[in-house]
């Protein structure tokens, strides 16, 4: 018998003769596929493809000088009077809020000037057009990407820091210039002032000759230069942001593989109940001369098919989700991470082939183990009478060992250290642990299924009996479901009480953190990068207002730190700390160690600075400070939920020592006794006006935390959420193919007088045994999962501390959703039921 | 050609398009008037109350075996605004700078030029530090000698110059004129003859050289009269020790404007001022016509200062020293020699020629 006809009989008649299984087969794998792809594909969109839009304007160059605080400006012309043929080229890097989109766009300041040097420079305006010179000493003037204005003249308001200014666009940049989106784009001495960085640049870019190779000329410029500024190969921001969006990503690509995985079990047992469906036909073939691996084979090329064909499925639906993915994903890079703005979602050869590997991976990995049990079909099988029932032996003693031994080398692996700053063991533990309950099921359907009928025909009657012993009978099956389901379940548990728990720790955390009445910001968007400023003498003049107590002025700088992205920033000791609850690591009470922090160098860093910089109390942190290094004394570690990247925190006047920008990101007012919040309120605003800025009173700053943090999350939800359906799906199908395998049963059952009822009932009660078994091994599981991604992969990835905490309400309701969506799962496949003939069934027989 | 004469200056073929476009206001400024009073070192550096200054170096040296160059580095200021305003990076002046190697014995002529703001350090003119810097390109005028430093990627020089004659002052009566009229003038002092040495790098070999240079340094806010086309203009350095400095001033007619003029320093230094009778400079039919500019360069004159008794041809051994500028107009800035006779004793001498306002699309035949 050739192969080809072996693979026509098994599997392509019956394919096409149920329909409903293939659908659902075929979807499971698109589906899961589409998930992975989606992700992946806005990951790149959001993430992936970060260049950092400040580089916007830059050239081929070499290095990059930068400082914490930014480079003193001497050293632009230190550098230019270098004798060496080297291009300096000077930048302010800054962003600017478009006043009628509300879009953060980057603000670049260059020296137009000295850029009319170079020849490969971007050229702004026609070549050789010299009137950007005509506006060189204008304020005003920006150039702009053409989506930004529509002609050479028109005005654009920019919140830059706390002021909104109309901006007079001079000329458009063109589109060749490398960078994503908008820019605009000013004279340094413009920008300088526009941003108020006195002083000051961001960054001063290099380009080298090629000889006498890099490494001579690194050393060169270090010779040079002074100890307070870092020299960097050009790119390296982008590099570090790239390093830690990586982390990020990777987290995120691995919480789509859930909805693969589940999907995996749903092939499992579509392709297992197919074996059994085709045993008649599977020994037809034997008998007829096929070998056991015509026999194994087919069953994985039917699981290849449909690997190819759901992944073909799953291009266009993966390609359209990500476009909706990439915009929560990049509302998330720009809050926590980087300012960046999302690339454009592109299907690669590479994400397609990698697409093709994981759709038919999974197919052909899920369908290995039922299609061997296919080969094992005796010839013999042909011969027998009328149709088996679905019964297979399971081993259970031995599942449960293997559950037992998987399980001990989870939590071995829960204890195994981070691999490069990922959290690799933690994902394995999670995923045997995974594959531990699912071996564990057989034995606990065993145990809980008497006790679950017992309870169930009290309360329901003979069909609940009927339900539980089938359920108990075909005792594979029913773990397979109960698994598909209950992996679901444990994951959304799982997430749902990590997310849960981290929320609850960081309001707990603004709590303390946000002791003030009142906060004032700049109107322009913060970000994780990006800290605007309000300038000093607004904060001098609310300090002077009645009613307040006292003002206490936080400033941040972005910083680059062992190659890493960081904050460095600094606050006012004296008013916050009697009301200050930062806790530290160590326990220490946080008046004792905010007072070591105001004497001399001394700095406190967050965990996940301390996490990802092995950094403990009592070490030196050396910061290029400009002119010179400086070193800090680390006096403690507090908990912070605030950035991922870290943050080094000196008192006020320690920062005004190195960095003497007096200007403040944030103010935190603290209102005398007695004073009224809302009078308070209006003087400050009074005081304010002509600034740009926000005014927030404690609640409505918490409220924003939290919004923002719903917000990180909201891809984690939907992600849950596609990994339910697909299990769900997944009962239904497996109901579907039930309710066909036992026609015979059902006819037999109607034909003793059941009526059609009593059938849809049985059928929805087995549904509701699924789904109470999943439920509890489901959340068993999550909460055993849900300690390893708050103690495990959170702390490896991220460095905090999470303090564990049960979101009852969110699990009951996600668990009766999921409950009640199961048992509707059943009602089709009841009707089916329901409208069997039973005449025709016995019939059959 | 409808500009107002204060707009356009000698030698406005070196400044920028931009610098026409965005100068600061005349008005703003000092005019070169006469009775004005020198007084060194001071004079040596920045004038910034007017608007156009710069300081002009140009030499032929020879290296030990025998390898000849010309050079040429210039730095401009012009300025923008006179406000008062303290960033680094306010435009108060735009400053440029050329700079120019001619490699006369291997045919090969480069050059560069920049421009820059003083910004933080980056170009500038500090008197105490006795420096006049555009990035890397560098003169230290000190009281007895300068240092002059400059490179490219390509090409670079690293030279001393003693001044062998004391400096001296341009012109009649501290102003050096251009055109008839009040303003139409610089102030201008050159050093003659600088005794030169160092060394030339160009293409990674470095060549120990010594020779002679000039340099000249001229302020003034806006000299040109609006119907003058551009200038030739020759110094040269002769061997029994004196110097000859010829400009004369070209018409949009053809013809010469009466105030050109010129100056003769004898061996012991004394300077007489050559008024447009005392001498004659002709350009004889040898006409290099530049592959970039389209412009007509003529390559040999013919000079002759009947009251000394001397007269010569002017030659060059490199044809095309033509500085063709990206911001603004070209102009021809070369090594020459000249074979003179002075009372019938043969003398040879070497020098600087420059024209302006030959190139197609200069400054002021493209900008009203």
């Amino acid at each position: 018998m050739s192969h080809l006809s072996i693979f026509f009989r098994l599997i392509v008649r019956p394919m096409l003769r149920e329909r409903a299984r293939s659908l659902l087969m075929l979807s499971a794998v698109a589906l899961g596929v589409a998930i992975v792809l989606a992700i992946d594909l806005a990951g790149d969109a959001a993430a992936g493809s970060f260049h950092s839009s400040l580089q916007a304007l830059a050239g081929d160059d070499n290095f990059e000088v930068t400082a914490d605080g930014g480079v003193p400006e001497s050293i632009v012309g230190d550098l230019a009077r270098l004798p060496w043929p080297i291009r300096v080229t000077p930048r302010i890097e800054d962003h600017a809020t478009v006043a009628a989109s509300g879009e953060t766009i980057p603000l670049i300041g260059i020296d137009f000037i000295a850029q009319a040097n170079d020849p490969d420079e971007v050229q702004l305006g026609a070549p050789n057009d010299t009137s950007i010179f005509d506006d060189i000493n204008s304020p005003d003037a920006i150039w702009t990407t053409r989506s930004l204005s529509d002609r050479i003249g028109s005005t654009v308001t920019l919140v830059i820091n706390d002021h909104k200014h109309a901006y007079t666009v001079r000329g458009f940049i063109p589109t060749s210039a490398r960078f994503g989106g908008d820019v605009a784009v000013m004279d340094i001495d413009a920008a300088q002032r526009a941003t108020g960085k006195a002083g000051r640049v961001d960054r001063i870019l290099l380009k080298v000759p090629d000889q006498p190779g890099f490494a001579e000329w690194q050393q060169r410029l270090l010779a040079v230069l002074p100890a307070g500024v870092q020299l960097l190969p050009q790119g390296s921001e982008t590099a570090a942001n790239r390093r830690m969006l990586a982390a990020f990503r990777w987290n995120l690509r691995i919480l789509s593989y859930i909805a693969l995985l589940v999907g995996a079990f749903l092939i499992y047992n579509t392709v297992s109940v197919s074996v059994v469906r085709r045993r008649v036909e599977i020994g037809t073939v034997r008998a007829l001369g096929a070998c056991r691996r015509a026999v194994l084979l087919a069953f994985l090329a039917e699981a290849a098919i449909f690997g190819v064909a759901g992944t073909l499925l799953a291009l266009p639906l993966g390609r359209l989700l990500a476009d909706g993915a990439v915009r929560v994903l990049s509302t998330t890079v720009n809050a926590l991470y980087v300012s960046s703005q999302p690339g454009t979602v592109g299907l690669s050869t590479g994400s397609v082939v990698m697409a093709f590997i994981v759709g038919i991976g999974v197919a052909v990995a899920s369908a290995l183990a039922p299609a061997r049990e296919a080969a094992l079909v005796p010839p013999t099988e042909a011969m027998a009478r009328g149709r088996r029932e679905y019964a297979i032996r399971v081993e259970r003693g031995r599942d449960a060992l293997l559950a037992f031994l998987l399980a001990i080398a989870a939590a071995f692996a829960a204890r195994l250290p981070p691999v490069g700053g990922k959290p690799l063991f933690g994902y394995i533990a999670a995923l045997l642990l995974v594959a531990a309950s699912a071996f564990a099921i057989p034995a606990l359907v065993t145990v809980l299924m008497p006790l679950l009928s017992a309870v169930l025909t009290k309360l329901l009657g003979v069909e609940a009996l009927l339900a539980a012993r089938s359920l108990g009978g075909s005792l594979r099956r029913t773990s397979v479901l109960v698994a598909m389901l209950s992996t679901a379940i444990a994951m959304m548990t799982a997430v749902g009480i990590m997310v849960g728990s981290f929320r609850q720790t960081v309001v707990i955390w603004m709590e303390r953190q946000l002791p003030a009445d009142l906060y004032l910001r700049p109107a322009g968007e913060p970000g994780g990068d990006r800290f605007p400023t309000i300038r000093p003498e607004l904060a001098d003049s609310i300090a002077m207002l009645p009613g307040i107590a006292a003002i206490s002025r936080f400033r941040a700088y972005q910083i680059e730190y062992q190659g890493l992205p960081a904050i460095l920033a600094s606050v006012d000791l004296g008013p916050s700390q009697a009301r200050d609850g930062t806790e530290f690591l160590s326990g220490r009470p946080s008046s004792v160690v905010l007072s070591q922090l105001d004497a001399g160098d001394s700095a406190i860093v967050s965990e996940p600075f301390a996490n990802k910089h092995h950094v403990h109390t009592g070490d030196l942190l050396t910061l290029p400070m400009g002119v010179r290094a400086a070193s800090f004394r680390v006096v403690g570690i507090f908990y912070d939920y605030g950035d991922e990247a870290g943050i080094v925190l000196l008192a006020r006047s320690t920062m005004l020592r190195y960095l003497p920008d007096k200007a403040a990101s944030s103010l935190a007012i603290y209102l005398a006794p007695g004073a009224n919040l809302e009078t308070a309120r209006a003087e400050i605003r009074k005081a304010a006006t002509g600034r740009d800025v926000l005014l927030l009173a404690n609640g409505e700053i918490r409220r924003q935390g939290i919004r923002t943090f719903d917000q990180t999350f909201a891809i984690t939800y939907a992600l849950e959420a596609v990994a339910i359906i697909v299990a769900v799906l997944g009962i239904a199908g497996a109901l579907i193919s039930i309710v066909i395998d036992r026609r015979r049963e059902f006819g037999l059952l109607r034909f003793l007088g059941a009526a059609s009822s009593q059938i849809r009932r049985l059928i929805l009660i087995e549904a509701g045994l699924i789904g109470i078994l999943a439920n509890i091994v489901g959340l068993a599981l999550g909460y055993l999962l849900s300690l390893i991604l708050i103690y495990v992969i959170n702390k490896q990835s991220f460095g905090w501390t999470i303090r564990f905490h049960w979101p009852v309400s969110v699990l009951v309701a996600a668990l009766s959703g999921v409950y009640l969506a199961t048992v509707l799962a059943g009602l089709y496949p009841a009707s089916i039921a329901q409208r069997l003939n039973p005449i025709e069934v016995i019939h059959e027989e | 050609m409808k500009s107002s004469p204060a707009r356009l200056e000698r030698r406005c073929a070196l400044l920028l398009l931009v610098f026409l476009s965005i100068a600061g206001k005349a008005a703003d400024y000092q005019l070169a008037l006469p009775g004005y009073h020198y007084q060194f070192p001071r004079d040596n550096f920045n004038h910034s109350a007017y608007r156009t200054e710069w300081w002009y170096y140009t030499g032929n040296v020879t290296s030990s075996s025998g390898h000849r160059f010309g050079f040429e580095l210039t730095f401009f200021r012009q300025g923008i605004s006179l406000e008062a305003n303290r960033s680094p990076w306010y435009v108060h002046d735009l400053y440029m700078a050329h700079f120019a190697l001619s490699d006369l014995s291997g045919h090969r002529y480069e050059h560069a030029e920049r421009i820059n703001r003083a910004g933080p350090g980056i170009a500038g003119i500090d008197a105490a530090r006795q420096v006049i810097w555009n990035g890397n390109w560098r003169a230290h005028i000190g009281e007895r000698s300068q240092q002059l430093q400059a490179i490219t990627d390509a090409f670079g020089i690293d030279l001393s110059l003693a001044s062998a004659k004391p400096l001296i002052v341009q012109g009649r009566g501290g102003i050096s004129r251009k055109a008839a009229g009040i303003g139409h003038a610089s102030h201008y002092v050159s050093l003659t003859r600088l005794l030169t040495s160092g060394s030339v790098r160009l293409n990674g070999a470095d060549y120990r050289v010594t020779g002679t240079s000039w340099m000249d340094h001229e302020f003034f806010t806006g000299s040109m009269s609006s119907d003058e086309s551009g200038w030739d203009w020759i110094s040269l350095q002769f061997d029994n020790n004196t110097e000859l400095m010829l400009y004369r001033m070209r018409h949009k007619d053809g013809t010469i404007d009466p105030f050109s003029s010129g100056s003769y320093v004898d061996a012991s230094g004394r300077t007489t001022f050559l008024s447009a009778s005392d001498f004659s400079m002709q350009p004889e039919d040898d006409l290099w016509m530049s592959p970039k500019t389209k412009g007509r360069y003529p390559l040999r004159w013919q000079i002759s200062v009947p009251r000394f008794g001397l007269e010569g041809t002017v030659t060059t051994a490199l044809r095309n020293q033509e500085l063709t500028s990206k911001f603004g107009p070209s102009y021809w800035e070369g090594a020459t020699v000249a074979a003179a006779n002075q009372s019938g004793v043969s003398l040879h001498g070497v020098g600087y020629l420059e024209m302006t306002g030959y190139a197609a699309g200069a400054a002021n035949t493209k900008f009203p």
